[in-house]
Parts: C-alpha cells; structure tokens; sequence
C-alpha cells in the first residue's frame, strides 16, 4: 500500500537505496577494461558513503567516544579529499559515479 | 496506478529490504580506528564484482 | 546450496510453501534457495525476494532480516543462534501488529557542511551530524502524521527529508491508508509517501535503526 503526494519530488528528492545497487555490468572484456577506472571508484565512492552513513548512525545512538569521533571524522574527511583527488584525475564528475538502476519497470 | 507510482512502490520495497531489518552478514566488517563499522551493502557490491570476475575468467 | 535469508518467524507454517523453513532454536527462519554462485547485487534476485517478502507478510508478522546473507543451513544457525530469544519475545508480542512507515521530504535541504572549514576531523562529524538530525518538518503535520498512523519514532535518515515509523494492528492497515488520503488533502504541498505494511523492522533491530 503506497499513498504519495506530489511524486515528482518524491521520487527526487527521497534517497531511496537504487543508487546503491551498481548496474549489471558487461563481463566483454573490452567493455569492462574502458569502464574499469569509473566502476573502481564508484565503488570506492559507495564504499564512501556506506561508511558515513554508518558513522552518522552511531552518532545518532551516542556510543562513541571523543577519542572515536576525532579518528572516525578525520578518516571520513582523508577519504573525500581521495575521492575528489581520484575523480579529477580521471576526469570523472559526480554524475559520471552515479549508480543507478536502469529504468525502472512494474514486477508481478 | 500511474507509472511514477508504481516506481516509487517498487523502490519502497527495495529500500525496506536493502536498508532496514536485523543485521546479521559479519563477515565484511570495516573499521577505522578500532571503532566497527559494518556494511552490508558492500556485501552486495563486492558479490557482484566477484560474479563479474569469475564470468571473465570463463 | 545456499539461501537467502529473509526473516524470523514464530512458527513453520507462517512460512511454507511460500519459502523455504529452517529451523534455529525455537524459531523458524525463512530462505529462498539460490545456486552457490548467484550473486547477491542481482536486480532480479532483489524483486523475487521483495516479492517473496509481501507474501510472507500476508501469512503472519515476522522479523525482517537485512538483505544481504546467504549460507547454509549451519551457516545461517551460528549467525541467528544469539538472537533468537530477543527475536522471539519481540514476535509474541507484536504478533497481531504490522509496521507502517511515512518519509517526508523536508522543505529545505540541510547544506552539507564543507571539509576545508574544518581543522579537527571530529568537528567535521559532529557538524555532519548536526545537519542530519537538523531537519525537520512543520510541527502541524508531524502532530498529523502521529494523529493519523499512532505513536511511532521519527528517524533522520538523511539531510533532506525525515522518516516516521510506526507499529499498527494488521487490522488498521486500511484505516490508515484513509487517513493517508486525508493528510495529502490537508497537506497538498507536503511531499510525503505513507507506504506499508512492513514486517518488523525498524522495531526489530536493537540499535534502533
């Protein structure tokens, strides 16, 4: 059962868990060779945010200690620096790491 | 139901099943500086890589 | 032979034929076979499970395990052995109820706070987290949404929008979906989606997520 207001915004705006799930990928070697640099940081740029997320939650439940919060924040901070480090050495943006489901149709 | 619906009804279900429930896959534990911070979605991206090496191989 | 495992149930027959019962201590879990091989990240897989998940719902309330383990029967007992009596006493008592969840889009998105501002990494995660738990919504339709579903917990999921999760008798379902209607004609230009029944899940997990 679903009731939704406004599906438009919904539908961009809500971070539903799609963009987690990587595209089947091609096994033609080819194919994957040339994509081999944007599936590599895409998923060190998933792993990214698996890992900030993660740290939010156990701010949220208030387990961790300062000396944690100081290593956990620097490590998420060392790590973006890397990602946009890497993503501008390939050449790759934001949207280029975007992974996504292809359309999506109705299941039975 | 019209289609955007019936996507968002769709993501729904996948985002019930993918971010929600007990957690008990231990295997793919990250930590960082000694604190434990499990990911089960890594466990689905790392099983897909895997699948797409051995496939390779073939 | 390895299976997907899915939830926690009370008893066999809130499983079968629907999937496949194994049995851990005094409780049942239910799995969906696949080959040795399958990969997990399989879009496929994920909508037969979705869909497996419903149907199992439809028989009884039941735990939602996180997708995302698959093993063999010993496997699957070792990882659920020292859950199985909290799982179970949460079953009994929740055995007539089902979860409903509503998201809402917060009207302005938090800005992400900016690396470079910050010196100290804890400083970084401490304002990342304030920016989370910053949003919100008008307070008239938060006491709406509580009015309409009963009492519940409010969760902050992201930095743009809010999550409300709340535990109603099976037998309300249809009374909230009314009240759903309702909200979105006192509510137009509030972006939200009332979406359920779901087994237990957020009620499940005991780090409160």
């Amino acid at each position: 059962m679903i009731v939704a207001n406004d599906e438009a915004t919904l539908r961009q705006q809500l971070a539903f868990t799609d963009s987690m799930i990587p595209e089947r990928i091609s096994a033609d070697p080819e194919i994957v060779e040339n994509g081999l640099a944007k599936l590599v940081l895409s998923i060190i740029e998933l792993i990214r945010r698996l890992l900030e997320k993660q740290a939010l939650r156990r701010m949220d439940a208030g387990n961790l200690s300062d000396d944690e919060i100081e290593k956990l924040g620097t490590a998420l901070m060392k790590l973006e620096e890397k990602m946009n480090e890497l993503k501008r050495t390939f050449g790759l943006s934001d949207d280029d790491l975007n992974l996504k489901l292809g359309p999506v149709k109705m299941w039975e | 139901m019209d289609e955007t619906l019936e996507e968002l009804s769709l993501l729904e279900a996948l985002d019930h099943l993918l971010d929600r429930g007990v957690v008990i896959a231990g295997e793919a534990v990250i930590s960082i500086g000694d604190v434990d911070l499990l990911y089960l979605g890594l466990n689905i991206v790392l099983a897909n890589v895997d699948a797409i090496v051995r496939t390779g191989r073939k | 032979m390895k299976s997907v495992i899915i939830g926690a149930h009370l008893q066999r027959d809130d499983i079968e034929p629907v999937a496949e019962a194994l049995a851990v201590g005094d409780l049942f879990l239910s799995g969906l076979p696949v080959a040795d091989d399958q990969p997990l990240g399989d879009r496929d897989l994920l909508l037969r499970v979705a869909k497996v998940r419903a149907a199992l719902l439809d028989r009884a309330t039941f735990i939602a395990i996180r997708y995302g383990f698959a093993g063999s029967p010993p496997e699957v007992a070792s990882k659920c052995a020292a859950h199985v009596e909290r799982w179970r006493a949460l079953l009994e008592q929740h055995r007539d109820e089902v979860e409903m969840t509503l998201k809402v889009v917060a009207p302005e998105q938090q800005p992400r706070p900016d690396r470079r501002d910050f010196t100290s990494g804890g400083e970084y995660l401490k304002a990342l987290h304030a920016a989370t738990t910053a949003v919100d919504v008008d307070p008239d339709f938060r006491a709406a949404v509580e009015n309409a579903i009963g009492k519940g917990r409010w969760l902050h999921r992201d930095q743009a929008s809010l999550e409300f999760a709340a535990l109603v008798a099976r037998d309300a379902v249809e009374r909230v979906r009314v009240a759903g209607e309702e909200l979105k004609q006192r509510f137009p230009r509030v972006p939200f989606l009332l979406s359920g029944p779901w087994p237990l899940e957020v009620f499940a997990d005991d780090r409160g997520e």
